[in-house]
């Protein structure tokens, strides 16, 4: 046992450290808004609005964009993930659609962007939305080219599933209400001198703040070299805030079918709060702490007025508990698994040397995206852990193309998904379908590498052109041959 | 007797929904059974775009969201 203890230490150390890092204010910014924003688009957006351009008689240029725009607007979970797939591929737009909007919907739904933004930088989560989207669109093209002739002989079952309920559209105050959401996301999340800037210091005296810092910094050790954060008083009381909601949420939202009560107002309250809180810069100083009013608390504090003003006023009730219940059923699901695959990717990255991840994929190089894509074919964590994961190979000296083919790679293939695939599609489709995703993640982690590492655009877009050429080539002469492949 | 099917693949939803239908069974005092259909071709053949779903001696009362224990005691006394 005393052996054991100097080496366990400071991996838990680690592993606290990580906790304490992701629940500091600028994470906490981007990852509440983002799962009331997840919440409001999954029981505010009537699924209609884009459903219905996914029917069997639209064409190409029609089904293939409303296939992303579900993949980001309405797929946040595998309750609509599934069934969606499903029924496009079954009763709707056919099996290139179907699966456009498959590996389009992991990528890009918004708690996955925003996370990703928040944590590893806007360029990742741009690159990964953009290039998800134009290889996404690619797969699906091309399984629906490769599997012509199963999609001929599917099934002409009517499409009333997708023509059906045109009548309900989106409503402006949705509309709006999403509006605020995205505004205090920003507000809350961009790094802009207006922002970022206090315009109003107040100073409070409390003597014994330098005092519970030292303690905290004692608590939880740091390095600031290795970019390590340590624990803040801020953290603190933000690390504090978290367990209330959850113990008024619990109370005040578990049962919302039933009507809204005095633990929902708390709920809601509290969080208010720690959204003010956490937009706040507070430092200690002599004798006291120094807090500054930022940009983006007054940001913050606006946009929370619109989103109340519209949550109480202009919502209808049902919309109000259906929001609230989508919202708290997305932290139930994700956060308790966020929290403990943040805690242990902490641990592990104080036993991961950096030299491995270096040797491997420290360059943009073909082996390191391979091995990127390997990586996240055969690990499967929850929803969302893939980041904090990137975020360690990141700092453990992995170079960003590598980690982009991980990230893509990661929540499109795991066992799970691709056993449910398998159900609905078929074997030989599922194959072919986790092969091209392997290869487009490794070119789309090549392409950002070398943008990244400074190649000059126009090679860039040479490259991109003579790879799609390259597939065009190969799938015509597939296509010339009299039976194109057979699912099963 | 009712048929009352709760469809869903299993998410945290279609459980949540489930509870939902046996309090509005016992606030109806309507005799019904409760059956959870989790086959995704059963499913499919209701015409549901997002679980859960929820459909009452056949036909399809709701679907991608949770209705109030109380209106689905309204639902089962109208059906029975």
């Amino acid at each position: 046992m005393d052996a054991l203890f100097p080496w366990l230490l400071p991996v838990l150390y680690g592993g606290i450290g990580n906790l304490a890092a992701y629940l500091a204010a600028h994470v906490l910014l981007c990852l509440l808004p983002a799962f009331f924003i997840a919440g409001a688009m999954s029981a505010l957006i009537p699924r209609q609005t884009v459903t219905r351009f996914l029917g069997r008689n639209s064409s190409k240029a029609v089904s293939y964009p409303a296939a992303v725009a579900a993949g980001s607007l309405l797929a946040v979970c595998s309750c609509t993930i599934v069934p969606l797939f499903a029924g496009i591929y079954k009763k709707g737009a056919g099996l290139g659609p179907a699966i456009t909007f498959l590996f389009f919907a992991p990528a890009a739904n918004i708690l996955a962007l925003v996370y990703t933004g928040g944590v590893l930088g806007a360029d990742l989560a741009l690159a990964r939305f953009f290039l998800s989207m134009v290889f996404g669109v690619g797969i699906g093209l091309i399984m629906a080219l490769l599997f012509r002739a199963d999609d001929e002989a599917h099934d002409q079952a009517s499409d009333t599933l997708f023509a059906a309920a045109a009548g309900e559209g989106l409503q402006h105050v949705v509309l709006l209400f999403l509006g605020a959401w995205v505004a205090l996301l920003l507000a809350g999340t961009l790094k802009v001198g207006a922002l970022t800037g206090a315009y109003v210091h107040v100073a409070l005296p409390l003597e014994a703040a330098r005092d519970w810092q030292a303690t905290l910094d004692w608590l939880v050790p740091y390095d600031a070299a290795k970019g390590e954060e340590g624990v803040s008083l801020q953290g603190m009381v933000l690390i504090l805030l978290l367990p209330a909601i959850g113990v008024c949420a619990w109370q005040g939202l578990e049962n919302i079918q039933e009507g809204v009560n005095g633990w929902t107002r708390a709920t809601l309250t509290l969080t208010w709060a720690t959204l003010l809180f956490a937009a706040l810069s507070v430092q200690p100083m002599d004798g006291g702490l120094r807090i500054g009013l930022t940009g983006k608390f007054f940001g913050v504090a606006a946009c929370l007025a619109v989103i109340h003003f519209i949550a109480w006023r202009r919502l209808a009730a049902e919309a109000l508990q259906d929001w609230l219940w989508e919202s708290w059923r997305f932290v139930k699901q994700i956060f308790p698994l966020l929290v403990l695959g943040v805690f242990l990717v902490g641990m592990m990255r104080v036993v991961i040397r950096p030299e491995w991840i270096e040797a491997v994929a420290g360059s943009n190089s073909v082996v390191g995206n391979l091995a990127g894509v390997a990586f996240g074919v055969f690990m499967y964590f929850p929803t969302l852990v893939e980041v904090p994961i990137a975020h360690m190979f990141l700092d453990l000296g992995m170079h960003r193309g590598p980690l982009l083919a991980y990230l893509m790679s990661d929540p499109e293939l795991s066992l799970q998904s691709i056993l449910i695939i398998s159900a609905i599609i078929g074997r030989a489709k599922t194959a072919a379908y986790v092969g091209l995703v392997a290869l487009f993640s490794a070119v789309a982690g090549l392409t950002y590498g070398a943008w990244v590492d400074g190649v000059s655009q126009v090679l860039l877009a040479f490259g991109l052109a003579a790879f799609i050429g390259a597939l065009a080539v190969l799938i015509a002469v597939l296509s010339r041959r009299p039976h194109s492949l057979k699912g099963i | 007797m009712l048929n009352i099917k709760v469809l869903g693949p299993g998410c945290a939803n279609c459980r949540k929904l489930e509870e939902v239908a046996r309090e509005a069974v016992a606030q109806a005092g309507v005799p019904a059974e409760i059956e959870k259909v989790t086959d995704l071709q059963a499913i499919m053949a209701f015409d549901v775009l997002k679980t859960p779903g929820l459909v009452i001696n056949g036909k399809l009362m709701s679907s991608g969201r949770i209705p109030a224990a109380g209106t689905v005691a309204e639902w089962i006394r109208e059906a029975g």
